[in-house]
């Protein structure tokens, strides 16, 4: 296992004006479960071939474990990959898939035996040993496929490149358990990356928001979500994402706006804001009362809150409603400068 | 459940042009060439049933006995060379470049040749006297002499063989190489594989299809070879090129031996037939195992 430093790194394609990574900065404890979360065009491909040794850094360094990787290809840097879909050598059955990278790397076969067999406990595999891929569904080849990264005791890093797109929602929660409970037990470093904030939140010990080729915030998933460093975090982080009005709304007057989650804001009859309810969306219920959001339009643009619904909420639609803030974050030049309770 | 399904034939009309077609391109005139192998034809007024008997003079002719070994022989010969040397080819194509439709043109020219054209151009081009190869040849001191000598006859043939139809090959073993996600190739990186193992774990395993296919298109093809032999060596120097239709379209055109040839014929056929299916039958068990 190896802690993954990136100091100052930057990439800018051949022939490309504009970097895709600039002055990127990013630090990941041996053994600790990371997630890289970001949408599409932040980079996040870019940065993972940097980590797998596909691409090499145009500026700055990698370091795995205090040792200079930057310009060893991934092989040297013993690094293993899930990708998006199950990649696995369709020849050979299970055991001979976990066994592929183990025998390449020169160990003794009683120890390849022992590795593959504490593997295939590890995923609950034993049965399908045998089997050849096409024979598998694709939950399970994808669970070898995790095997397979996971096969040498020595891996210095295991990266995951978005490795549930493939498998049907119903069973992707259990492939993201399977693998939170391996990452644990193994203790393996890992870098999910992923464009999914449930998947980060709820697989990783720290998270980091890439936007526009360089990272936002590195904080615990809690942390991220009640505390975001940056305006996008607060935006592109949560379902939906914060409400930000302007701070005179709110009457603060040491920041530039003032972002807040739907549910840290309730109708009242004494709220700071005021506007026409547009929609609602039931999400389930609080003591026996529909709950949901509810979509105002106010004069500093969409809110949205989350709580219990009005009894008649149909009615209400297009009616004046006013909203009390609870807490929220404030915001200068979209940096975090603090946090404000308006009660 | 089936007395639920709703009756209707018409989709039987939309078969009907299919059925129509393949009748006439390959059902019919097949059974007239059954019927001609169970008949001695003097002229085409005076027929006798002699039933298997052309079967059995064929199968025992040590011409056809002869011509046929050499056909196997031909058509092992071909593939050994044309299926590793397509997918070397192949791999050797690079995947992205400005080049690349060049290549596969340039790679393509041999296919559109019409193949007594190719015939013809081996033949000039291997003749000892005023042939560019055959002169050469000769001009190393190694004395090379196709229309004489039976092995060189051989090589000349194999060699234009592979030349005509390498390219089939290599542009199947392309398509399915271009098909491969670069992952695998990322994967099989990572995990310590050697270009070895590359090819036989990666690469192998997902062109099986395609080679499947230019197994049999090769063996199909290179069984029933004739017009390039043909125009190169005429079957000669003595039978020593006669392959299979060679032989065939001498009893049929040549002699006139209506009856003889139709067996032949439905021989040639069930041969071709029975190859094909051992070949597929068998890599397609191997795929269940």
């Amino acid at each position: 296992m190896a802690a993954v430093d990136l100091q100052q790194i930057g990439f800018t394609y051949p022939g490309a004006t504009e970097a895709t990574l600039s002055d990127l900065n990013l630090s990941v404890a041996d053994g600790e479960a990371h997630a890289l979360l970001g949408a599409s065009g932040a980079g996040k491909t870019t940065l993972l071939n940097l980590l797998s040794g596909i691409l090499h850094p145009t500026n700055g360094q990698l370091h795995f474990n205090g040792e200079d990787v930057s310009q060893l290809s991934g092989r040297a840097r013993n690094v293993a990959q899930v990708f998006q879909f199950p990649v696995l050598y369709e020849s050979l059955n299970v055991s001979e898939n976990l066994a592929f990278p183990l025998r390449n790397s020169g160990f003794a076969r009683q120890v390849i035996d022992e590795r593959v067999t504490y593997i295939c406990d590890e995923l609950e595999l034993g049965q399908l040993l045998e089997q050849k891929p096409r024979a598998l569904s694709l939950f399970q080849k994808q669970l070898v496929a995790v095997g397979k990264a996971l096969a040498r005791p020595d891996v210095s890093l295991v990266l995951l490149d978005e490795p549930l797109t493939a498998v049907e929602p119903k069973i992707k929660w259990q492939l993201r358990q399977t693998l939170r409970r391996v990452q644990a037990d193994l203790q393996v470093t890992m870098i999910y990356v992923t464009h999914d904030q449930t998947e980060a939140l709820t697989f990783a010990d720290r998270v980091s928001i890439l936007a526009a080729g360089g990272i936002l915030q590195t904080d615990t998933p809690e942390v991220v979500y009640q505390s975001p460093q940056h305006e996008f975090v607060g935006h592109f982080v949560g379902s939906p994402g914060m409400n930000f009005v302007a701070a005179d709304a709110l009457s603060v007057s040491t920041a530039q706006r003032i972002g807040f989650r739907p549910e840290w804001a309730q109708l009242s009859n004494a709220g700071q804001l005021s506007g026409t309810l547009q929609r609602v969306r039931i999400e389930g219920a609080q003591q026996g009362q529909p709950a949901g959001l509810m979509v105002l339009d106010t004069a500093h643009g969409e809110v949205v809150v989350r709580g219990q619904l009005p009894d008649v909420q149909d009615r209400l639609i297009g009616s004046q409603l006013q909203v009390q803030v609870l807490r929220g974050v404030a915001f200068t030049n979209e940096q975090q400068v603090g946090s404000h309770e308006f009660v | 459940m089936s007395s639920f399904r709703p009756q209707n034939n018409r989709a039987w009309l939309g078969v009907l042009p299919v059925v129509l077609i393949v009748a006439f391109s390959a059902v019919i005139p097949l059974m007239t060439v059954v019927n001609y192998s169970v008949q001695d034809i003097l002229d085409f007024n005076t027929r006798f049933f002699v039933g298997l008997q052309w079967y059995e003079q064929t199968l025992n002719d040590p011409r056809f006995i002869e011509a046929f070994l050499r056909q196997v022989a031909f058509s092992l010969t071909i593939l050994t060379i044309q299926i590793p040397l397509g997918i070397w080819v192949a791999k050797g194509i690079p995947q992205n470049s400005r080049m690349t439709p060049l290549i596969l043109v340039v790679l393509a020219m041999p296919l559109l040749i019409p193949w007594n054209v190719v015939g013809t151009i081996w033949q000039i081009f291997a003749r000892p006297d005023i042939g560019l190869l055959g002169v050469t040849i000769n001009a190393l001191g190694i004395t090379y002499n196709y229309t004489s000598d039976p092995l060189h006859a051989w090589i000349t043939l194999v060699m234009m063989d592979v030349w005509h139809w390498t390219s089939l090959v290599a542009l199947l073993a392309f398509a399915g190489l271009t098909s491969i996600p670069q992952p695998f190739y990322q994967a099989a990186e990572l995990d310590g594989a050697n270009r070895w193992q590359m090819f036989r774990y990666v690469e192998l395993p997902r062109l099986r299809g395609v080679l499947i296919i230019a197994v049999l298109l090769r063996l199909m093809d290179s069984f029933m070879i004739y017009t390039e032999p043909f125009v190169l060596t005429g079957g000669g120097p003595g039978n020593a090129t006669t392959l299979l239709s060679q032989h065939l379209a001498t009893m049929a055109v040549g002699q006139f031996d209506l009856g003889p040839a139709a067996a032949f014929s439905v021989i040639y056929f069930l041969f071709i037939l029975l190859f094909c299916w051992l070949f597929y039958s068998s890599v397609v068990a191997r795929n269940e195992d």
